[in-house]
């Protein structure tokens, strides 16, 4: 066995399971996001601030929707590449990849995969530039885990739709351009697309709408730095060429969470790398009794779990995307590794914020922002559970979401 | 016009830099990225695309010499804007020091031909700045060195602005020239993604003595004799301990003029 050298930071060399292309592009996210979004990020989360250059900045770079083809404006990405520039934006906060996945995934994919040509021209290259800013429209305030039960509804009229509802927790929607809006769509009567009355339909709409708002919501304790608001629909008229034609159901909304789901498991690890090197750094130079913290059983016990969780799921999320390039990867895979890693990481940043001590609550080491965030990540698309009956359903054929 | 803009690939900023028991230097970065385009020379490469943005320069060619899979520096370059690379690689070019180099390069750049503009960046690794002038020399060319900003520049001249002890002066030379970039000229640019995947798919032309025709590069007439690890510094620490602030910065103060440190 020839000599082989073991490297903390990257135990099982990922760095060696990735082709030129996909280190190139994990590289420059990476500068991008420890010169340009570090240096910003504390103030941004203290004052719970967004800077709309970030926009543009990551329009630059090709942040957003970079699986997108270049025709569009875009990078044609690999999934892969995808997960790797979500763990280095998450490193630095899940906020700004909040804000990343939702252009990308949840805005620009949809018109992407369901749109017509003209939509795809009219919003993908502004979209991909930064110049749009995107939301998506799914969660309603009485309706989260439960999609289905949406009550926003569209009604057709002879040239559009009427659209009325609301939707809530919707990042970036206070700022956005561009709304992908999922609602309820009646009195379409039978058309090309076999759609039925009440079938979930995906609409565009575009700020200065009629009847559209979008208030910020005040006081979030978690993604201070990504702007998060409701959507308030009433009696927005739409006109025909708005509606995405190409998806009914819940497989249009299902199929973006699926995407997006993807990076979030990639960038909640980014986040836990992030807490454990701050929790290796801090017990290594802390020096208590005489000797530095990480002398101490506990805390090497802490290190070594969290090494181990994060090694193991890194390969998680590198094979499901390696899958999800050759198009074998399933809506499962992805509720595993969504469920894992951000429990998971969740777990790692309340550890790191307990080794730190005191100074795990001060912003100034970081980690008590990415505790609060995970919070959130580990609740969004899908929550902990949600994903766990997901995986229950798919080994025993029992659904467990209702009582019937 | 046509612009070269000559690079080299360095260890990263961050890798780790063994000394090995033969004398030979190895290293390794935990980020997963040993080697990079040397920091020095982005801002040549930013110079360079500037120009072609500007509408100045048709082409911005990068070019480095090496081993034939050196490529991470000029990928970057790549990836940043540069609209060609050539990477020269052969074994008699081997050792070559920055006489060698500027052979090497004003070769590479005659054979290239027709180029109006060639960018260093300030220095490399070595940290000697020789390597600009020495091809400047070799070319016939005249080197504008320590360039702090482009003011002026046509077909046939170009005005800059260069950085001296306590100031600034303007110069004007008639094309083609050999600058080398300070790092005040521009902020470089990060590579874009749809950068670097353009950047992967060109096919970067190695060029070797066939190409460049030279009769003697020169090996190195530097000894590289005896590369050793800075001895660890030594020192104490001396604490100051007192009730009172006043009397504790004293003291300091004294300390630290007695160590004539202040």
């Amino acid at each position: 066995m020839p000599k082989a050298k073991f490297q903390w930071t990257d135990p099982f060399r990922l760095n060696d399971q990735l082709n030129e292309e996909e280190r190139m592009v994990r590289d420059a996210a990476r500068e991008y996001c420890q010169g340009k979004l570090m240096p910003r990020i504390l103030q941004a989360h203290r004052h719970e601030t967004f800077d709309r250059a970030i926009f543009t900045e990551m329009g630059e770079m090709g942040l957003l929707g970079p699986t997108i083809p270049e025709e569009y404006g875009a990078a044609g990405l690999s999934s892969v590449c995808y997960g790797l520039i979500a763990r280095e934006v998450e490193r630095v906060d899940s906020g700004y990849r909040s804000t990343m996945s939702v252009q990308s995934s949840l805005v620009m994919y949809p018109i992407y995969a369901y749109g017509t040509e003209e939509q795809r021209q009219k919003y993908l290259p502004r979209l991909a530039s930064g110049a749009f800013v995107g939301c998506f429209g799914l969660t309603e305030p009485n309706h989260g885990s439960d999609p289905g039960g949406m009550e926003t509804r569209a009604t057709k009229t002879a040239d559009g739709w009427i659209l009325h509802g609301n939707k809530m927790w919707i990042t970036n929607s206070p700022i956005a351009d561009v709304f992908v809006i999922w609602a309820k769509a009646y009195g379409e009567g039978e058309n090309d697309a076999g759609a039925k009355e009440g079938d979930i339909r995906g609409f565009i709409l575009e700020k200065g709408m009629k009847g559209l708002s979008a208030p910020k919501i005040e006081g979030k304790f978690s993604l201070r730095a990504s702007i998060t608001g409701e959507i308030v629909m009433d009696e927005v008229f739409v006109p025909d060429d708005g509606l995405l034609p190409h998806v009914k159901g819940l497989r249009g909304p299902f199929g973006c969470l699926n995407k997006a789901r993807f990076g979030i498991a990639w960038g909640a690890l980014g986040a836990a790398e992030f807490c454990w090197h701050a929790a290796h750094r801090y017990t290594m130079d802390r020096e208590q009794f005489g000797r530095p913290l990480a002398a101490n059983q506990l805390i090497q016990l802490k290190l070594a779990d969290m090494m181990t969780e994060i090694t193991l799921a890194l390969q998680g999320v590198l094979r499901v995307g390696r899958l999800l390039d050759e198009g074998r990867a399933t809506h499962e895979m992805i509720s595993l590794i969504k469920r894992n890693s951000c429990g998971k990481s969740l777990k790692i940043a309340r550890t790191a914020r307990d080794m730190h001590g005191g100074n795990g609550i001060s912003d100034e080491f970081h980690v008590i922002r990415h505790v609060l965030n995970l919070e959130a990540v580990n609740t969004y698309e899908g929550t902990h559970d949600i994903h766990a009956l997901i995986l229950g359903r798919a080994q025993t054929g029992i659904q467990a979401f209702t009582g019937g | 016009m046509k612009v070269v803009v000559c690079t080299k690939q360095t260890p990263s900023t961050t890798a780790a830099i063994t000394l090995n028991n033969d004398g030979s230097v190895s290293w390794e970065d935990a980020g997963g990225k040993p080697n990079i385009l040397n920091p020095w020379d982005e801002y040549g490469v930013e110079t360079g695309i500037r120009l072609k943005e500007d509408g100045k320069a048709s082409d911005v060619i990068a070019l480095t010499t090496g081993a034939p899979d050196d490529t991470v520096g000029l990928k970057t370059a790549l990836a940043m804007g540069c609209t060609e690379a050539i990477i020269v690689a052969d074994e008699a070019y081997a050792g070559v020091d920055t006489l060698g180099t500027a052979r090497i390069m004003a070769a590479a750049i005659n054979n290239i031909g027709d180029v109006s503009l060639a960018i260093f960046g300030r220095q490399i690794n070595g940290d000697m700045g020789h390597t600009a002038v020495q091809t400047a020399v070799k070319l016939g060319w005249t080197p504008l060195t320590q360039v702090t900003a482009i003011n002026e520049i046509d077909d046939d001249r170009i005005v800059v602005e260069r950085a001296v002890d306590d100031g600034r002066e303007t110069v004007e030379a008639p094309l083609p020239v050999v600058l080398s970039v300070s790092k005040e000229i521009y902020e470089p640019r990060y590579p874009s993604f749809m950068g670097i995947r353009k950047a992967n798919r060109v096919k970067i032309p190695v060029w070797g003595n066939d190409e460049l025709n030279l009769d003697d590069a020169g090996g190195s007439k530097v000894d590289w004799s005896d590369i050793y690890d800075i001895p660890a510094r030594e020192g104490t620490v001396q604490m100051i301990d007192s009730d009172d602030m006043a009397d504790a910065a004293k003291e300091l103060v004294d300390s630290l003029f007695e160590e004539k440190v202040i």
